[in-house]
């Protein structure tokens, strides 16, 4: 039978919680009314009645189907709507789209990620996965930069990552208080630290376009190949079908050719820290 | 205290170095200990050593005036600081101080640029962990300016 269902219409999800993370990001836990699954790294458009969509990775496991969990970031007009929304209210998703982290291609390897600020979104839907399949890893390092302390999201995810056997977890913070007594500095700092395979590893890098900058150079100095790390890119988007053109980068659809892809892949599009 | 060659290959900073080359830094290097607080040097200090952060923890900083300041970052284990000993004019860029008991190797600077006319492929191996050490630095700061200016 033919799905005759127009392709930019949501799905209804209710809104069962939203959690604060920092004084500028929440998560929002929705509850799907239809089936809904996703890939980790794929994205969604999340949208509020009468407001708009924007597209947003989900923070969740992607092993779990029944809720989804969506970290938000206060940057403009949805966003600004969204951190308002008590729970009760009905959403809407479509997707999801793109295509996410290659974990297949991680087996047997150890896995570094660097992260900064709300790209840690992205990376904890990763690291449910990585920790699902983790007999089939070698070790998996995450290095995880914010501004400051109050800014670093998910924190007792930290404690439990230390906890996991094959898992390193670290963070730093730009700018520390009188109560912060770990590591000061940007997230590439914390490079300095940990003892890596650089050969039988890939890098997965997420977080604003400077951190990106800073890490991937950082990681190519290190002694990286450049088809061993993974990045994920975020470009203005609207359809994110592949369709109306938004968020071209170079020859690609970055909705439908990404939002994950490795920096031998991008490497030579101008517009590729923009 | 006595350094071994086997010491000396648990720091990161000495992973690609022969045992003959790590003999000539036993040779000038002492290792020194600090308490909470202590300050290994001040912005401005004239430096005579290079330091390997052992074990430890330290910070690292700036000053605006005087008892004003700045932390700006933290150094890891296996890391090299205070390279300003080997450059003219020898002047510190920044100060360090421990904040928890630490131990760092002190490699006496002006033994050890003697030793870089005496051996090139030490030295070049040296000032070249040397330059990155601080091409590193100059990229965090930048890094870190970036993100101040948005913040
Ligand atoms: C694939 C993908 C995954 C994403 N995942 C997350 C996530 O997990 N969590 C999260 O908080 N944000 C995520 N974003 C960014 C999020 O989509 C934007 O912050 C959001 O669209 C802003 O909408 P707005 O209406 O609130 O802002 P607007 O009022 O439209 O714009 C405010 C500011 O945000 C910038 N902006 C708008 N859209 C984007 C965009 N797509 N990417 C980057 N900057 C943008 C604008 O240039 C402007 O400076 C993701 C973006 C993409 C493309
Ligand atoms: S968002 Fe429309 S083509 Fe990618």
């Amino acid at each position: 039978m033919q799905d005759n269902r127009n392709i930019y219409t949501p799905i209804r999800a209710r809104l069962t919680d939203v959690i604060e993370e920092s004084p500028s990001i929440k998560t929002f836990v929705v509850v799907p009314e239809d089936k809904f699954s996703f890939k980790t790294g794929q994205f969604i458009e999340l949208s509020v009645d009468g407001v708009g969509e924007a597209p947003f990775t989900p923070s969740s496991s992607p092993l779990i189907t029944e809720k989804l969990e969506v970290t938000v970031m206060k940057t403009g007009y949805v966003t600004e709507y969204m951190h308002m929304l008590k729970p009760g209210v009905l959403m809407g998703i479509r997707g999801p789209y793109g295509r996410g982290y290659p974990v297949e291609a991680f087996f047997g390897k150890e896995v570094l990620i660097l992260g900064g600020g709300c790209g840690l979104a992205p990376i904890r839907s990763l690291l449910y996965t990585l920790e699902s399949i983790k007999d089939k890893l070698v070790k998996v390092i995450l290095c995880y930069g914010s501004k400051t302390p109050a800014d670093c999201i998910y924190k007792p995810l930290f404690d439990r990552l230390n906890s996991i056997e094959k898992f390193e977890a670290y963070r730093t913070v730009d700018k520390a208080d009188e109560d912060w007594d770990g590591s000061v500095g940007v997230a590439t700092t914390l490079l300095n630290k940990i003892k890596i395979n650089i050969k039988n590893s890939v890098a997965v890098v997420c977080g604003p376009p400077i951190m990106m900058k800073f890490g991937t150079i950082r990681l190519l100095e290190m002694g990286y190949k450049d088809d061993q790390i993974y990045l994920s890119m975020e470009k203005n988007m609207s359809c994110g079908l592949g369709k109306c053109g938004h968020c071209m980068m170079g020859e690609f659809f970055v909705c439908r050719d990404g939002p994950v892809f490795t920096y031998d892949e991008i490497k030579h599009n101008p517009e590729i820290w923009k | 205290m006595k350094i071994t060659i086997e010491d000396l290959k648990n720091v990161r900073f000495f992973d690609d170095y022969t045992d003959d080359q790590l003999k000539i830094f036993i040779g000038i290097s002492s290792i020194k200990e600090f308490k909470v607080k202590d300050v290994l040097f001040e912005q401005y200090d004239e430096l005579k050593e290079i330091y390997i952060l052992l074990s430890g923890c330290l910070s690292l900083g700036i000053s605006i005036a005087k008892e004003k300041r700045i932390r700006l970052g933290t150094l890891e284990d296996g890391q090299l600081f205070s390279w300003s000993a080997v450059f003219s004019p020898y002047i510190s860029t920044a100060w360090v101080m421990a904040t928890c008991p630490t131990k760092v190797l002190a490699i006496d600077a002006k033994k050890l640029t003697h030793e870089f006319e005496k051996n090139c492929e030490f030295g070049f191996k040296t000032m070249s962990k040397i330059a990155q050490t601080i091409s590193h630095r100059l990229s965090d700061t930048r890094f870190q300016l970036m993100n101040q200016l948005t913040l």
